[in-house]
């Protein structure tokens, strides 16, 4: 047999994969070196120009360094919570399938559609979550949630954690089934309690699952759009600004499709180089 | 030889039956087809323009009119989109100060060669210069608004307060409505579209300017401090809705439907709403209170014609009919908008109409956004920046900061 076979099987869907991938790249790098008018007419080549131009913008700066702390907040705060909730869900216990049907239901509904639900909840004059904390007596006097970003953007960052939990703990529970149960059995025999028993035996074997989990919530995360722009498109005075945000302001408000393109390429480039090297780092420890 | 026989048999088939497509579409398509790209104001915008396009094309047959109503959050977008891929329709509505943007890319017709001088003669002077750049007109004005003071007579009364005519007598009154248990003196719109405006109000009336003379920012001027910190000490005495920057246009309006807010700033179209929604609100209509002077907002949206429209004198024909006394009554009462129109504006419905007096008497005083090209960024820095006072940073430091950014826009 030829020992080539295999790649000329998967060529087609190579070449498709790459056509797909690379022409819109190609055309963005296009866009990102030149003057593009709103029309997305090109002008003209201008260089770097698009790009020392958002470099320059503290909006840009602003926005990037909270997409650092918006993607490792929601990344963290969702592997920290559905660990936990997975291991609880792989237990055998009465309703555990209505449990998990309740923890899946979220990821039913169109990011956009929930939002826009938590934006009504946070209303500030009938919003249901001050009615809550008002009769639980937490608060006095009613918050308006999202009308400063010291509030605004904590609880963004707390939605973004509870629609993400659904997918990460699918994965989880894919995980937890592939652990052969005499381990614990073993483990059971010669003493260990549930603590010594999740830390030696469930968290090294989910270890691979977690990372997987991390590199792909950080890139849904770190490009995710409808949370923060409909509750508060990035408000007030673009305090909760990440740069997904930035470059739909740039792009279709403001005609800058040059310097969008650039917001773009570097996003790009930082997803890619935290996916090759988060990757690599994963894959040593494996061996 | 014989794979090359059928195909030329398939491709002939192919041919005929292209041929016979493109003259069975000609017979069909004997009617010009005007496409027509609508904004929407409210459920009547859509249902109007298309009994106006049967009326149109009952002694036009030779024109088929056909309208598409989009949102106004997508307006822009859409046609922006639709031009950058040669798909847009031949003619549109869009907001006067996206005009500038248009007419800069060469995207818009002028209008001066298609129209007859009776035709421009028909509008009101005032609204039909916005649409009017490098001394051509490239829009005509569809819809018109200005500005002034609603408020609430009952919470008034209530209060003791007097209707102001000055920001002194506002922030005055306010106080006295703010006492009333769950009521808030002063309704301020603290996010989204027309933020900058709300804070323009008060700017001008301490003789404030959006430009100076060599046409740079004057977003930092004495008079726009002086707005800002009055703005900024209201909110901080409680005189205004808590949360000021989670509250847009409508969220405000509704407040003062509910009767939840003695006085606001808007458009003429909430006298409508109030009466559909809210029709046992007592309310009145005044202008925006001065300072050393006056002044309202003026808007307008135009209809303008694209320049690769390739039915130019069958839109520019459907133009003439729209723009009659009979369709534009219709309009305006329908969508409660100022009468574009100078025959319009004298039909006794209006013209002895209270509320639409006190805002035609405004129009002398009312500016309008300054057509520049960029103007949408440079509202929306503006807004940030008064955002940012709301909540309670130095006024002078942040008008500072962003009259710089506002420049660099400009080029300035």
């Amino acid at each position: 047999m030829n020992r080539n076979l295999p790649l000329y099987l998967i060529l087609p869907s190579l070449l498709l994969a790459l056509f797909v991938i690379s022409y819109p790249l190609y055309e963005l790098i296009n866009l990102s070196l030149s003057d593009v008018n709103r029309f997305g007419k090109v002008r003209g080549f201008i260089g770097l120009e698009n790009f020392t131009y958002i470099f320059e913008d503290q909006l840009f700066i602003d926005a990037a360094l909270r997409t650092v702390v918006w993607t490792v907040a929601v990344v963290g705060g969702t592997i920290l919570f559905s660990v936990p909730i997975a291991v609880i869900l792989n237990t055998e216990f009465y309703g555990r399938g209505i449990a998990r049907t309740i923890l899946m239901l979220p990821w039913a509904i169109s990011l956009p559609m929930t939002a826009i639900v938590w934006r009504w909840s946070l209303n500030g004059e009938f919003g249901m979550l001050n009615a809550t904390l008002m009769n639980v007596g937490l608060i006095d006097s009613p918050i308006v949630w999202l009308a400063q970003s010291a509030t605004a953007f904590p609880v963004q960052i707390g939605l973004g954690i509870l629609v993400s939990i659904p997918f990460t703990i699918t994965i989880f529970l894919g995980g937890l089934s592939s652990i052969p149960i005499d381990l614990y059995e073993a483990a059971k025999m010669d003493g260990a309690n549930l603590w010594q028993q999740f830390k030696r035996i469930t968290y090294p074997l989910l270890r691979p699952f977690i990372n997987m989990a991390i590199v792909l919530n950080v890139i849904y995360v770190f490009n995710s759009f409808p949370i923060i722009w409909v509750l508060t498109q990035g408000g007030p005075n673009n305090e909760t600004d990440i740069l997904v945000t930035y470059l739909y302001k740039q792009a279709f408000s403001f005609g800058h499709i040059g310097q969008a393109s650039a917001v773009s390429i570097v996003m790009f480039t930082v997803l890619l180089i935290f996916t090759i090297f988060y990757a690599r780092m994963v894959m040593k420890n494996e061996k | 030889m014989k794979y090359l026989s059928t195909s030329l048999k398939s491709l002939a088939t192919g041919v005929s039956l292209a041929v016979l497509g493109t003259t069975l579409s000609l017979s069909v398509q004997a009617a010009e087809e005007v496409r027509f790209t609508v904004a929407y104001y409210s459920a009547k915008t859509g249902p109007y323009y298309e009994a106006l396009a049967e009326k149109f094309e009952k002694s036009n047959p030779e024109i088929d009119i056909k309208i598409e109503v989009v949102n106004w959050d997508v307006l822009n977008q859409k046609l922006t989109t639709d031009i950058s891929s040669d798909v847009n329709a031949d003619m549109a509505i869009i907001g006067t100060r996206w005009l500038v943007d248009y007419v800069e890319q060469d995207v818009a017709e002028p209008l001066d060669g298609l129209i007859s001088e009776e035709m421009k003669q028909r509008f009101v002077p005032a609204f039909l210069s916005p649409g009017t750049l490098n001394g051509k007109v490239y829009g005509l004005p569809v819809a018109a608004s200005a500005r002034a003071m609603y408020y609430n007579k009952d919470l008034m009364q209530k209060a003791g307060a007097s209707v102001p005519t000055t920001w002194d007598q506002l922030v005055d009154s306010a106080a006295k409505i703010s006492k009333i248990d769950k009521t808030y003196g002063f309704g301020l719109q603290g996010k989204e579209v027309e933020t900058d405006v709300y804070f323009y109000y008060g700017m001008w009336s301490e003789g404030g300017s959006l430009l100076k003379k060599d046409g740079s920012s004057n977003l930092a001027s004495s008079a726009s401090v002086a707005n800002a910190k009055r703005l900024q000490s209201m909110i901080e005495n409680g005189l205004t809705q808590p949360g000021v920057t989670s509250y847009n246009r409508e969220d405000v309006q509704n407040l003062f439907k509910q009767g939840r807010v003695g006085m606001m700033i808007t458009a003429p179209f909430l006298v409508n709403q109030i009466k559909d929604e809210a029709p046992d609100l007592n309310y009145g209509i005044a202008p925006i209170p001065s300072g050393t002077s006056r002044a309202t907002y003026g808007v307008t949206d135009s209809v303008v014609l694209f320049k690769n429209s390739k039915h130019k004198q069958a839109a520019v024909k459907f133009m003439d009919f729209m723009f009659t006394t009979e369709q534009r009554a219709v309009f305006s009462s329908g969508e409660g908008f100022l009468p574009v129109l100078k025959s319009v504006s004298e039909l006794p419905e209006f013209a002895e109409n209270d509320a639409v007096k006190t805002f035609v008497n405004l129009l002398p005083e009312a500016r309008f956004a300054p057509t520049i090209a960029g103007w949408s960024e440079v509202a929306d820095i503006t807004s940030n920046a008064v955002q940012a006072i709301y909540g309670g940073a130095d006024a002078q430091s942040t008008l500072d900061k962003a009259q710089k950014r506002v420049n660099r826009v400009l080029g300035k």
